[in-house]
């Protein structure tokens, strides 16, 4: 027999070890009348999952590791980003921990689901490519995603999607890409949760200008001291806007936002989501070939 | 990390190739092959000289003119001695001694997580491996509606031509026989404690 200073051995009880110590944190979510389908414990009494799993608000039973079945209620829902935060009426979770490090191409990788009482299910991959900013079939914009070449069996939405040590490098679901099984990364699934337990909802920020992606021309560049080529022409300014109020003007070009680039306008979207909303944010603009910072005070797309 | 890899690699194939040496072709007078494990390299009722093949119940079921294919391209007739169709299971005996049996490990301490290895012919490719985990531990119910079975659920990727071929774990043991393809990406195992017992039973019988 092979077992002596088998690596495979090493590898395949390290595997399991990490879907044992994720199967403490991953539970069943009955919300639908399809088969139940998965979620990640966030805090003692607080379950993170998918949105669209989610079909009824009252009478959802999330069935725990350790077998017991527990009503929860809705705490609040991100639709565009297809999660959603439930309550426990009581609690009795082992919080997930999140992956430490974002997730890198051709990392290996563990859907985890437990979409029924028999137990927890896995399926092994790797991570095959990491995109975004896309726009979702719900009409949000999420920042990033990763994709795997796990097998999303039935039910494994809202599950894990961890690393070989059992911590969390994402969200799976696919409910944001016509039935294509996207991963939230976990960084940005954590985010919007501490959003929708304090708020209920994610809110998105609104500046009211139309922009269009331009080529900054050396000189520019030059000024912005930095590797960015491309920033967004402002082409019109709604009056008695956020943006008008902050003095912002047509022919600008905006360059960054809160300190962080922007070169189109999908990463403006993404950088509108959540804290931002209602205080002031400097805004990173060209104008006349000089570089400006201009306060505005974000205001929110209803 | 490098050496890592290498190591894996050499681990992986070292144990592929015990367990293909195990390995048989199962013709069956029609189409397409079948895959089957040399389980013992002996029947303990009978004198030396024969060898034991286990494989589903499905490969052989209807077939003419059983015939078991060797690594080396040898062909003996089979027997079948018992089957077990609620289990699809089936026992075949050739007339060739000293044949390597598998190794065949308890798949009652099997984890969901281990990584597995699917061994078997899928679509006539001879010895073809593919690798996964084991998804899920479960039971289904068999056509007797009082009678439910304890199967492995994997993600290793099955096709016709993989039934009746080993599923083994990181050591190169048998832990279940590759049974089902549900939905074309998972399959499903009877696990090596059921076969074990099958054959137990069978062998008492004769």
């Amino acid at each position: 027999m092979v077992t002596e200073n088998n690596p495979l051995v090493a590898l395949s009880n390290a595997m399991a070890d990490a879907v044992e110590r994720a199967s403490a944190f991953t539970v069943l979510v009955d919300a639908r009348r399809r088969i139940p389908a998965s979620g990640i414990a966030y805090a003692a009494n607080l379950v993170l999952t998918a949105d669209h799993i989610i079909e009824r608000e009252d009478e959802i039973q999330v069935l725990l590791p350790d077998g017991s079945q527990v009503s929860a209620i809705l705490v609040g829902r991100d639709s565009g980003n297809d999660l959603a935060l439930l309550r426990l009426k009581k609690p009795g979770l082992v919080p997930a921990e999140p992956a430490a490090h974002p997730a890198r191409v051709g990392q290996l990788a563990i859907a985890v689901g437990r979409p029924s009482s028999e137990g927890i299910q896995a399926s092994l991959g790797v991570v095959s490519a990491i995109g975004g900013p896309a726009r979702t079939g719900q009409g949000g914009l999420l920042e990033q995603y990763l994709r795997t070449d796990t097998v999303p069996y039935p039910g494994f939405s809202g599950g894990p999607l961890i690393d070989s040590s059992g911590r969390v490098l994402g969200l799976n679901t696919s409910g944001l890409a016509q039935g294509v099984a996207l991963t939230i990364p976990a960084a940005l699934a954590w985010k919007i949760a501490g959003v929708l337990a304090e708020h209920g909802s994610v809110r998105r920020g609104y500046l009211g200008i139309r922009s269009q992606p331009v080529d900054l021309a050396a000189q520019q560049r030059k000024a912005l001291s930095r590797e960015q080529n491309v920033g967004l022409l402002l082409v019109h300014v709604e009056d008695e806007s956020p943006a008008a109020k902050g003095g912002l003007l047509v022919g600008d070009i905006l360059v960054g936002l809160n300190g962080e680039p922007v070169s189109d306008p999908d990463q403006l979207l993404a950088r509108l989501v959540g804290e931002i909303v209602g205080k002031p944010a400097p805004v990173e603009i060209l104008r006349g070939g000089q570089r400006q910072t201009i306060p505005v005070t974000i205001g929110e797309r209803k | 990390m490098i050496e890592l890899t290498t190591s894996l690699a050499e681990a992986t194939s070292n144990v592929v190739r015990r367990v293909q040496r195990s390995l048989v072709v199962l013709h069956n007078g029609r189409q397409g092959v079948g895959a089957g494990i040399i389980w013992s390299n002996n029947n303990p009722n009978k004198h030396s000289g024969r060898t034991l093949i286990l494989t589903n119940y499905h490969v052989i079921a209807h077939g003419r003119r059983l015939r078991a294919e060797l690594e080396d391209g040898a062909e003996y007739p089979a027997r079948l001695l018992a089957q077990a169709p609620e289990f699809d299971l089936a026992l075949l005996e050739i007339d060739k001694g000293d044949l390597p049996a598998a190794l065949i490990a308890d798949s009652r301490s099997l984890r969901v997580g281990e990584l597995v290895l699917a061994i078997g012919h899928p679509w006539g490719q001879r010895s073809a491996v593919t690798a996964g985990l084991v998804s899920g531990l479960s039971t289904a119910q068999t056509r007797d509606p009082d009678q439910s079975i304890e199967i492995i659920r994997s993600d290793v990727r099955l096709a016709p031509g993989s039934s009746g071929g080993p599923l083994i774990n990181a050591n190169g043991a048998v832990v279940g026989i590759n049974t089902m393809i549900l939905g074309g990406d998972q399959g499903i195992a009877v696990p090596s404690h059921v076969a074990s017992a099958f054959v137990e039973r069978a062998l008492k019988g004769h």
